[in-house]
């Protein structure tokens, strides 16, 4: 693993789709660039989709080939695995305080064979397939993870060391510790991505109490060729589902839980589940109750018609209340818009919240910028400079600014990386000016 | 110093194995960790032991080995991954697992 240099034109801060595509528009332009993400793989929570909407392409074939080209590109210095802990203004440079987490393994020899998982007795819940599916104390994120190596998780592990005696080239160092490192770069990027609103946000949904009541990432991964059952199954007892039901606006726009705004994506994603679930299942039924339909961007109303017209049940209603009942079936008591808010009670075999969008990460303690009252970070030009964050110098792509789709996520990345550029031409210029004239 | 005493100082200045360096350092096996990983291997062999009489369906299994249906399902599904179970069959709407090599 390459150690922390002294000096990078830019810190991308953050390793998902906007992440990726600023680093790389940075670098292509001839900037050095370090690339930072929290998490053992890069890909953040595009690599777990199924598919994107409204194409229906193969939403890991889209995004694997950019997460290999950051991390093969020659500016771009992947870091992973690794927490920002500050990011402190010195003139128009900024020093940057980092903790690498240890993998408990040396990266440059491990050669992400899975031997280590497989000797590992310990099984846990995947984070990766959001608890549904499992993996080991050791393991590596998941078959698209970047880097394909493995990381070790100490309060998972029972000491008995089998993964050491099977590695064939001996990586692994159980006495490694988190190392701190520093550096200064000429400017940041923000792009820390999101979270889902929480699963008991609205208790009365039982989001997590009942466990076929669940969450829009956790679909995914249901619908995913290589997810945690192979196929769509109900978390409760691994009957097919019959009968499904998305419950829209679950996590926003709702000032009772405190997120008033419209994710922008929920109606969207719910829409090409609820598609792809009728090709999967045949004759499922498959129920959208919502308040009103946003499909505002480019083909997404033709995809909308598309879904009906293929049998989806697109129904305005709002969901009050869900019980569980017997063979975790669940009733949903629903208010019919169209129909005068008369009151009934539907059966589904299963439930899908179509939970919000909130931040991932907060600013406060690491790095100066504001946020907005939403929560995510303030952007002063929101018009005109869609990337500026209260700081000069530090810019914001992505779902950090506000929600938003992959396309948006990724044209904002670009303008973030232009913007970046731009500043760092402007310093560039700025300290020439600056520096002594040599008198001859 | 006592007798008994003596193969336990030597013990000490005997050099920590790596493992042991990442145990201590840790604090060891947590008790909350140690409960888990028992009755996961508890639930794992229970699965077993009733598939060998027969591919089951979760629900089945569930009522088998006295657990409830949810943790079987997380179970069965780690079996499933590990490729110690296989799909064999649909039956009234449940996928039916077997051990591999054991389908019929």
């Amino acid at each position: 693993m390459a150690e922390i240099r002294n000096r990078y034109d830019a810190l991308v801060i953050g390793g998902g789709i906007a992440g990726i595509q600023a680093a790389l528009d940075l670098g292509e332009q001839g900037f050095e660039v370090l690339l930072v993400d929290r998490y053992p793989s890069i890909g953040g929570v595009m690599v777990g989709l199924n598919k994107v909407f409204p194409t229906l392409d193969c939403s890991s074939c889209i995004c694997t080939p950019r997460m290999a080209e950051a991390a093969h590109h020659e500016r771009i210095q992947l870091q992973t695995y690794t927490e920002v802990r500050s990011v402190v203004r010195q003139g128009t440079d900024f020093e940057v305080d980092l903790v690498l987490k240890p993998r408990y393994l040396d990266e440059d020899t491990c050669i992400g064979c899975n031997e280590c998982e497989l000797a590992c007795p310990v099984h846990v819940p995947h984070e990766f397939d959001y608890g549904l599916g499992s993996r080991r104390a050791i393991y590596i994120p998941h078959g698209n993870a970047i880097p394909q190596k493995a990381v070790l998780v100490p309060g998972e592990c029972v000491f008995c060391g089998k993964c050491e005696k099977v590695c064939p080239t001996h990586c692994i160092d159980f006495t490694q510790e988190a190392r701190r490192a520093t550096t200064t770069v000429g400017t940041v990027i923000i792009a820390t991505g999101l979270q889902i609103t929480p699963m008991d946000k609205k208790p009365e949904y039982g989001g997590s109490r009942f466990p076929n009541v669940m969450s829009p990432l956790a679909m995914e991964r249901i619908q995913s060729s290589n997810g945690p059952y192979g196929r769509v199954l109900r978390p409760a007892d691994g009957k097919i589902p019959r009968s499904i039901a998305y419950v829209q606006c679950a996590g926003s726009r709702d000032r009772s839980i405190g997120i008033p705004y419209c994710s922008r994506v929920c109606c969207m994603y719910a829409l090409k589940q609820a598609l792809l679930l009728r090709h999967y299942i045949h004759d499922v039924d498959v129920t959208l109750y919502h308040m009103d339909i946003r499909a505002f961007g480019k083909g997404y109303e033709q995809f909308y018609r598309r879904v009906m017209a293929e049998g989806v049940k697109v129904i305005k209603g709002k969901v009050a209340k869900i019980t569980e009942v017997d063979n975790y079936d669940l009733l949903l008591r629903v208010e019919l818009l169209d129909e005068d808010g008369r009151v009934v009670e539907r059966r589904h075999d299963l439930v899908v919240l179509s939970q919000g969008l909130v931040p991932a990460w907060h600013p406060k303690g690491t790095i100066d910028v504001a946020e907005a009252d939403d929560g995510f970070l303030l952007t002063p030009e929101a018009k005109v400079n869609p990337s500026f964050t209260t700081m000069d110098g530090v810019f914001v792509a992505g779902v950090a600014a506000g929600p938003k789709d992959i396309p948006d996520a990724i044209v904002e990345a670009g303008e973030a990386a232009m913007a970046a550029a731009n500043y760092l031409y402007v310093a560039r210029r700025r300290a020439r000016i600056q520096e002594p004239a040599l008198v001859h | 110093m006592t007798e008994e005493a003596k193969p336990s100082a030597e013990k000490k200045d005997k050099p920590k194995r790596p493992i042991e360096i990442l145990r201590d350092r840790h604090g060891g096996m947590s008790k909350e960790l140690k409960e888990f990983f028992n009755e996961q291997q508890r639930v794992f062999k229970a699965i077993k032991t009733a598939l060998k009489a027969g591919p089951k369906t979760v629900p089945q299994l569930a009522a088998e080995c006295k657990l409830d249906s949810p943790k079987t399902m997380w179970h069965v599904m780690a079996l499933r991954r590990d490729g110690d179970l296989v799909e064999s069959a649909e039956r009234d709407g449940y996928l039916v697992y077997s051990l591999k090599g054991e389908e019929r």
